[in-house]
């Protein structure tokens, strides 16, 4: 199919990308934020449903509204293409914004179910239709993206079938985004760096992989995938992660040569899903930080808004002075806090079976993400204000950290306390006994209780 | 295509008053694309320029920063839609307020995305108008570092000339680039003008406008009377519009 984009009634091109369209100039609003129904959607389909070029209106079209109208509006793209897959349409949808504010007199803005278009008055008094833009759209999605063959496109301002048609949209957006979300680092060739914290923390760079979402919870992967494309010399760029040197923790080639490199050698190496070690630097800035507690060898995790001490005595400004700046830090992270929806969340330390802490909203906030069999069994300050109460709720509640205190049990403590109990010919006395040993009486009886499982101990 | 004009001063001095009638004499000269920011916390440029607005850029920072998006949905078309949406629309001229600066958080990445949006918004109008605070923190930060001309009221008192003297340091340490920087005198009183004069000469700035002590300027603060309002044959007007006309930095 030929199209002659000199033939429309306006012209086409990358200049008019920042044009703006100020409401006294509008003729008619397609959707934006006084519409309730409005989506954009691309979909890849077979060839034997898609005929290249065709264009569709359902309901009225440019010239026939009155000035001032704001319509309900759908975009539903078809492409076809041997090598396009299903993974592409999220790509293919993005620059239906940028070739659409290509059309003079034509401005897009948002995306999804949140478009929000303007037709100028000049616009339609040179005779602007949906056909003239459909034509310019598949124009340019042809000249810039050649993988596609065929396309049509559907103009909706119909209401009841905008309505539908958002409502199938609402669907495959959920769909794709699964899709996205079960994005995995490993399948992944790049991760994406920040280095936007550097201004005053100069050690710090933000390393950005599908499975870990920046600090400052503002920049994923995707985001800094779209920042570096349109800023390459902006704070955002790719890293190839390279080869994968240790998957535990997640330690990658790429990305321990990015860190040096960035941080002028400070910084040799970083784990990806651990806080301890080398741990990815804190800048300063983070939604929240996890701070490891040696008494239960646990992770508490405390967001910014919690004003209050965290169970550790320390509140989150405290420690985010602490180890902020950039420095490497072992038993202090700072994160993002989508982070916790991601598999690889602390996942080399043992992911939510570590986590002993948070605060009540914080863990409201994050419900979805934390499984279920350990919602209940992570205290927040309703539960416990100092350590110890921390250790008898983990107790309490069969917390699955209180497995990892039996492991700890080493030979040598058995042996002691075996020792010891010969000794009294038995009779022991717990708090007499965990002084002398110099134990506490938990870890005292911790000991009796692998002793007496292991059989040593009748 | 897309001049951008900083007015900065120390507060009280009627950068306000300027940043109103620069855009009320744009528009009165036929342009139509025209945005007011105002990016100073304590100034009013909204009621000045007799309009309302909703929303500060500061009122949805947080949730620009912290609103959980999904995956597949950028943050920074996000942010470009909830701006255009608070952005007022008069028939003459679009307003955008800054508002408060941020609380605690972390804005680092808002910030940067937020600038490069406002930079590339003001390259869609034909003038850009921005009511700015003495430190200039907004503007560097958060609205644009790329100014072609910076005016810098003062009035005559010492306090003012200093800050002005101090404001054209700030500029080079924080990287904002001024094509041009003037300083505009505002209530001289008539006896004083000479002296005033040599107190310009020394802060290095050539002068783009001067305008006498106007009491209709001061009945209209004083009874919340929009200064965009003024008449047009006010002296302080008047003023603003012979310099404007013969302003070679336009
Ligand atoms: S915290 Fe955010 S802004 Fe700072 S370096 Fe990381 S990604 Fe960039």
């Amino acid at each position: 199919m030929e199209i002659d984009i000199k033939k429309l009634p306006v012209d086409i091109g990358v200049v008019y990308e920042g044009e703006r369209i100020r409401g006294p100039d509008t003729f008619v609003e397609l959707g934006g934020p006084k519409v309730e129904f409005k989506a954009e959607l691309t979909q890849v389909v077979d060839e034997k449903d898609v005929v290249d070029g065709k264009i569709t209106v359902i309901g009225k079209d440019i010239p026939q509204f009155t000035c001032g109208e704001k319509v309900p509006f759908g975009i539903l793209l078809e492409v076809y293409g041997e090598k396009i897959e299903k993974d592409l349409e999220g790509v293919i949808e993005r620059r239906v914004h940028d070739f659409l504010n290509y059309v003079q007199g034509f401005m897009h803005l948002n995306q999804r179910y949140d478009i929000w278009c303007r037709v100028s008055n000049e616009a339609k008094e040179k005779g602007l239709t949906f056909e003239d833009i459909g034509k310019a759209l598949i124009w340019l999605f042809k000249e810039e993206l050649p993988f596609i063959e065929k396309m049509q496109i559907t103009f909706m301002t119909d209401e009841e079938k905008v309505k539908e048609h958002r409502e199938t949209a609402l669907g495959l957006y959920e769909k794709r985004d699964a899709r996205i979300r079960g994005m995995k680092d490993e399948e992944v060739e790049e991760f994406y760096g920040c280095s936007l914290c550097q201004g005053f923390a100069p050690n710090h760079l933000c390393i950005i992989s599908p499975q870990r979402i920046s600090l400052c919870g503002s920049i994923s992967w995707l985001d800094a995938r779209a920042a570096a494309k349109v800023d390459p010399d902006g704070p955002n760029f790719a890293v190839p992660h390279g080869e994968v040197l240790d998957e535990k923790n997640g330690e990658y080639a790429g990305v321990n040569e990015a860190v040096k490199e960035y941080t002028t050698g400070a910084n040799e190496r970083i784990y990806m899903y651990s806080m301890f070690d080398y741990p990815h630097t804190s800048c300063g800035c983070f939604e929240a930080i996890a701070f490891y507690i040696p008494e239960v060898d646990g992770i508490g995790i405390v967001d910014r808004n919690f004003q209050e001490e965290a169970v550790n005595g320390l509140k989150f400004s405290s420690m985010a002075t602490q180890s902020g700046g950039g420095e490497q830090m072992e038993g202090f992270l700072g994160m993002g806090i989508e982070w916790m929806h991601s598999p690889k969340f602390f996942s080399a330390d043992g992911g939510w079976d570590r986590i002993v802490w948070m605060p009540s909203h914080l863990k409201n906030r994050m419900s979805d993400a934390i499984p279920k069999e350990i919602i209940d069994k992570i205290p927040s300050e309703d539960d416990t204000s100092s350590l110890n109460e921390l250790k008898d709720f983990l107790k309490e509640k069969n917390h699955p950290i209180t497995q990892r205190w039996k492991s700890v049990v080493t030979d040598e403590l058995k042996e002691k306390v075996t020792e010891y109990i010969q000794e009294k010919n038995g009779e022991i006395y717990p708090d007499q006994a965990s002084a002398d040993l110099g134990l506490s009486e938990d870890e005292l009886m911790n000991v009796i209780d692998v002793l007496q499982k292991d059989g040593t101990l009748g | 295509m897309g001049k951008v004009i900083a007015i900065s001063g120390k507060g009280g001095v009627g950068k306000t008053l300027i940043s109103t009638l620069l855009v009320r004499w744009l528009t009165e000269n036929n342009i139509k694309n025209i945005l007011a920011i105002d990016a100073d916390p304590d100034s009013n440029l909204a009621e000045s320029l007799d309009t309302e607005y909703d929303k500060s850029i500061g009122d949805i920072r947080e949730e620009l920063s912290c609103k959980s998006l999904p995956p597949g949905v950028e943050r920074k078309k996000y942010l470009e839609g909830k701006i255009f949406e608070i952005t007022v629309e008069t028939d003459k001229f679009d307003l955008l307020v800054m508002g408060r600066p941020e609380g605690p958080g972390c804005y680092c990445a808002v910030n940067h995305m937020l600038r490069s949006i406002i930079d590339s918004t003001t390259k869609a109008y034909e003038y850009t108008i921005v009511d700015t605070e003495a430190g200039l923190e907004h503007l560097s930060r958060r609205t644009t570092e790329n100014v072609d001309v910076m005016l810098i009221v003062t009035d005559t008192s010492r306090k003012g000339f200093k800050t002005a003297a101090r404001i054209k340091g700030l500029l080079q340490e924080m990287n904002i680039k001024a094509n041009k920087i003037f300083l505009v005198l505002n209530r001289i009183k008539e006896e004083d003008k000479e002296i005033i004069k040599e107190e310009a000469k020394l802060t290095g700035l050539d002068v783009a406008m001067e305008i006498f002590e106007d009491p209709l300027v001061r009945k209209y603060d004083l009874e919340g009377i929009p200064l965009i309002k003024l008449p047009r044959d006010s002296e302080t007007y008047k003023a603003i519009e012979n310099a404007m006309e013969s302003a070679e930095w336009m």
